[in-house]
């Protein structure tokens, strides 16, 4: 061991470049790897903890209506299930409703309680987490507080239902089940004396929020679904609204799937450049050493304690590389964090994760040794005499490449290309990491274009269905909307597209939403495997959901609705998020196969400049009472989603940067391997009259082929796999088929600027070669 | 009268070794001709081959000035340097320092493509080059390793005039071959020099320097002495003599 040591000292200090260059990239992938482990394992895991220290329910349920025989109806219910362990029913409002937010607006489901009777529930507790001395108005899930947006003190208005209501921001709320728009309902407290005047005012229906807690929270949406079927059996005309622990949680860390895939991607990418260097590293080490070696085993080291001289100073450099990645990665961490509160809306305490340590050193150390082991075996077969006797070539000359007597190539192109052809595995080594980072390339220009600089391909694949405009109106005013719809000049297509929930018999809550004609709908592509249903016995299930149920097109599902079953054929796959997948498409007659249709939400496109809100108002004004809700569908997107643009604005510097520092240590490997192994070439040519500005460009120039090679090879795959890929990365909420438009200008542009960025930074690392003179190089000999 | 090729004043080359400065070349005046065959000879250490280097470009001097015909390239930067050694220069080493990776002809033509852009010309003229050290064809694609100590040495000697330099410069030349080989690498050189190509030679070896019409002798990073011998004629015993009283008055 003690030689081993010896061994691996004697090698670092001899290479202390190139060692440099192989921290810098363990450290990025261990501090990734670590963040990434983080992100997967822990940070989803504090959604239970918050669960847990609420004590909150695995289902809640808000149904309009109060009273006694209500309440005796959902007691005997919840007692007589054997899976409920505990539950909690109060009072509350509960109404569509909206407010101004990150330039935007929310638009959701509120559950409106007493500020007093929320912190005391004994399932669904919430918590106060900022509070300021103002002693009347409304508390807000801590979410729109995140990032400062909106602050303790601070006058707002709130639409609930076509009321507006103004409140004085008293504080922010923690809430597991209801802390989020992502939740299917959104918390809100109010003091009590502004609960009393809402609650006095009738602009929100009274219900009764119920919070149950079950003894198998992995059977969450089973129950919920079977929960709402006896409730709207026995209250077929009340409004339900619910959610599950299992949408819950996955819904609040949609960033935090998002993140997590990059970043682990990311770190495997990077770790996988990592020991690719490392085996070009230790081949080059065996080439330039072989004198060396020989002498060792001459004199009595055997290989298996040369080998473990390499592995012992490899994996010392790792783990210590790996001890700071992990380092780094906790510094980074707060930053991902505010980054995704943001979105979860749950506070996240960063703390040290032991096993995740463990697990990211024993990941390094393993892509390490293995990385060694495989590169270092050859070392077993060098025979000490002839290695002494430099009998082993450090280069096979089995081919004289690119003959300077027949090419037709400048000779400063034919020595590059020379130099080129005889380094096949620099070849090998720029060429991985080219594809990566072509793959990441590719991917930062679609999450650019198709999210940050046209939201629109990315609303329309995660929220489905987009318009202008939506109007909700009484059953009874469907006549009256479309006529007035007809009417106005601003209204370019108007169309019904209203969803309720079903269940699907044998399976889970489905979201379906109807239409009249899905011809009509402005998102084709929802659809998008088979096609939209056309006749009353058709569905289009959601293809995670008919995964998850070996479901297939062709089949048939039986749905039901107040009781009753009817059978449907699948004729479609969807693919919507909103409900992570578990939704449907019928058309109006389909569903009223099922039972009466209430809810009467039309999409409204206007003719481009129409003002949005004058037609709303219009709308309202002439409709009257008839009107439940207008929603300003754009606005509300821009609030909601301008979370995930910012978002995905920091992945895409984030892995740009990391991708340009990995080309930068990659070449730097590399120039300096390649400059070290010919230090003699190239002190002979500057004495046969070469400049150094020549032998650098013929340096960085022999990188060309291959950087060229596999950025376009690698851009053209990544452009065909990319939304594969980032299909696989949102499989999470639904989404099977991604149809992101590559722009192909924009992604041939970006790979010339990584084969230019390429080549500028191994000129720029080529400019060691000026320090070599050929007098130094004679004397030397 | 003799045409001055390259001329020095006071050149003077210091190295810092150890933090002492060590003084290799001391305040040498010194005229090279055009045709001649110059050997510099010298004990180890003398300065020879530094000497050497800073006529030829490899080095710069740490004062004095080296003229090049009308030219000062004592003031010229590395890569002016690089340039003067490709059009004006050649060089023929001890160690050979052939590339390993090119063929033969390659490593020529590597040089040769620097100066001349008419390729067929310069084939031409290295297959005459090869032709006139006795290279055979077959050998062309070979690789140095694939070469006995004696052929890469020719090699050498052809890559060193494919520019057809105003200059060659050989650093002892023979010291890694055999006898029989040096002596052939030799003949080669004085052959050219009788031709007409200006040779600057570097040697310790009494029978090399006999190849030379002019001997300097180097002691102490100084010219202590010189000698004119004529025309190098193959048997000439008079001239060995001449020589070799040089070298004993020089006390060699």
């Amino acid at each position: 061991m003690r030689k081993s040591l010896l061994i691996a000292a004697a090698n670092l200090r001899r290479a202390k470049g190139q060692t440099i260059a192989i921290i810098a990239l363990i450290l990025l992938a261990s501090a990734m790897l670590n963040l990434g482990l983080m992100l997967t394992h822990d940070y989803k895991r504090n959604f239970d903890r918050c669960h847990d220290r609420l004590h909150d329910g695995h289902v809640t349920l808000a149904i309009d209506g109060r009273g006694e025989e209500l309440l005796d109806f959902l007691t005997r219910t919840l007692e007589e299930d054997g899976d409920v362990t505990e539950f909690s029913c109060e009072d509350a409002l509960s109404m569509v409703g909206s407010f101004a937010y990150n330039g935007g607006e929310v638009n959701t489901e509120f559950v409106i309680l007493e500020k007093e009777t929320a912190l005391s529930r004994p399932v669904g507790r919430m918590e106060i987490v900022e509070e300021g001395a103002g002693k009347s108005g409304i508390y807000l899930p801590m979410l729109y507080g995140a990032d400062g947006k909106i602050s303790v003190g601070d006058t707002m208005d709130i639409s609930i239902g076509n009321h507006v209501m103004q409140y004085q921001v008293c504080g922010f709320l923690n809430s597991a089940m209801a802390g989020s728009h992502n939740c299917s309902m959104s918390a809100l407290l109010l003091t009590a004396d502004k609960y009393e005047e809402l609650e006095e005012s009738g602009y929100a229906p009274a219900s009764t929020l119920v919070s149950v807690r079950i003894r198998d929270k992995e059977q969450s949406e089973d129950f919920e679904a079977a929960l709402k079927n006896k409730v709207s059996a026995a209250y077929p005309t009340s409004r339900l609204l619910s959610n599950s622990y299992e949408l819950v949680s996955t819904s609040r860390y949609i960033s935090q799937m998002i993140c997590s895939s990059v970043v682990n991607a990311m770190a495997f990418f990077v770790a996988l450049i990592a020991m690719v260097v490392i085996s070009s590293n230790v081949i080059n080490y065996i080439q330039e050493n072989m004198k060396n070696l020989g002498a060792m085993k001459a004199i009595g080291y055997k290989s298996g304690q040369i080998v473990a001289g390499l592995l012992v100073q490899f994996l010392g450099v790792a783990v210590a590389t790996a001890a700071a990645g992990i380092g780094l990665s906790y510094c980074l961490f707060p930053s991902v964090n505010r980054m995704m509160i943001a979105q979860t809306g749950i506070p996240y305490e960063m703390r040290f994760q032991p096993l995740l340590c463990v697990m990211t050193f024993a990941a390094c150390g393993g892509f390490v040794a293995l990385a060694v082991w495989l590169s270092s075996r050859r070392i077993r077969k060098i025979e000490p005499i002839v290695a002494l006797r430099q009998g082993v070539l450090t280069h096979s000359f089995k081919r004289n490449h690119v003959e300077l007597e027949g090419t037709r190539a400048p000779l400063q192109l034919a020595l590059a290309l020379k130099t080129c052809l005889s380094g096949m595995k620099q070849n090998v080594t720029v060429g991985i990491t080219m594809l990566m980072l072509s793959l990441v390339v590719v991917f930062s220009v679609l999450m650019v274009e198709n999210v940050i600089v046209d939201m629109t391909p990315f609303i329309n694949l995660i929220v489905g269905e987009t318009a202008e405009a939506c109007i909700n109106v009484n059953p009874g005013a469907e006549a009256a909307l479309l006529q007035a719809a007809e009417e106005e000049v601003c209204v370019e297509k108007i169309y019904l597209y209203s969803s309720t929930e079903v269940c699907h018999v044998g399976g889970s809550a489905l979201i379906a939403t109807m239409a009249e004609d899905f011809s009509q709908v402005n998102n084709q592509d929802v659809c998008y495997q088979g096609r939209f249903p056309q006749y009353d016995n058709e569905v289009a299930i959601g293809a995670k959901y008919a995964k998850e149920q070996g479901l297939k097109i062709g089949d048939e599902i039986a749905l039901t609705v107040e009781g009753k079953e009817v059978d449907y054929l699948i004729c479609g796959l969807t693919q919507i998020s909103n409900n992570l997948g578990k939704d449907c498409l019928l058309t109006r007659e389909g569903f009223e196969r099922m039972g009466a249709f209430n809810d009467m939400s039309y999409y409204i496109n206007l003719v481009p400049g129409a003002d949005n809100k004058a037609f709303r108002e219009r709308m309202e004004e002439r409709l009257g009472s008839d009107l439940n809700m207008t929603v300003d569908i754009a606005s509300v997107i821009e609030g909601s989603a301008g979370i995930y643009v910012s978002l995905m604005a920091a992945i895409v510097v984030g892995i740009l940067v990391l991708g340009v520092s990995v080309i930068a240590f990659v070449l730097y490997l590399l120039v300096r391997l390649s400059i070290g192994s010919r230090k003699r070439d190239y002190g002979i040519l500057k004495a046969l009259g070469f400049t150094t500005g020549q032998l650098v460009l013929q340096t960085a120039a022999s990188f060309l082929p291959a950087v060229l090679l596999s950025t376009a090879v690698g851009i053209a795959v990544s452009a065909v796999i990319i939304n594969p890929v980032v299909a696989l990365f949102l499989g999470g909420i639904g989404i099977v088929k991604c149809t992101f438009t590559v722009p192909l200008g924009w992604t041939i542009l970006s790979g010339a600027g990584l084969v230019l960025t390429a080549f500028g930074l191994a000129c720029l690392l080529s400019l060691r070669i000026r320090k070599i003179a050929p007098v130094v190089l004679l004397a030397g000999e | 009268m003799k045409k001055i090729l390259l001329e020095t004043e006071g050149l003077s080359k210091s190295f810092s070794t150890g933090g002492t400065l060590q003084h290799v070349l001391k305040n040498i005046d010194l005229k090279l001709y055009e045709g001649d065959f110059t050997v510099i000879m010298g004990a180890s250490g003398a300065g020879k081959s530094t000497l050497l280097y800073a006529l030829s470009g490899m080095d710069t001097p740490t004062l004095g000035i080296i003229r090049f015909g009308e030219e000062m390239i004592s003031d010229y930067s590395s890569d002016r340097l690089a340039v003067f050694r490709r059009d004006s220069c050649g060089f023929v080493f001890q160690q050979i320092y052939l590339i390993d990776g090119m063929s033969v002809m390659d490593n020529v033509l590597a040089a040769g493509l620097l100066v001349n852009r008419d390729k067929k010309a310069l084939v031409q003229r290295a297959r005459e080059l090869f032709q006139a050290v006795d290279i055979p064809e077959r050998d062309w694609k070979k690789f140095p390793a694939q070469l006995s100590g004696g052929e890469a040495q020719r090699v050498g000697i052809v890559r060193a005039l494919i520019n057809s330099p105003r200059i060659l410069f050989a650093d002892e030349p023979t010291g890694a071959l055999n006898s029989k080989t040096g002596l052939d690498v030799l003949d080669t050189l004085s052959r050219f020099n009788e031709q007409g190509q200006s040779v600057v030679m570097v040697t310790h070896d009494m029978r090399s320097a006999r190849r030379g019409n002019r001997i300097l002798y180097l002691k102490d990073g100084s010219i202590l002495g010189e000698c004119d011998l004529g025309r190098y004629v193959s048997g000439d015993r008079a001239r060995h003599e001449r020589l070799s009283s040089f070298l004993e008055e020089m006390g060699w």
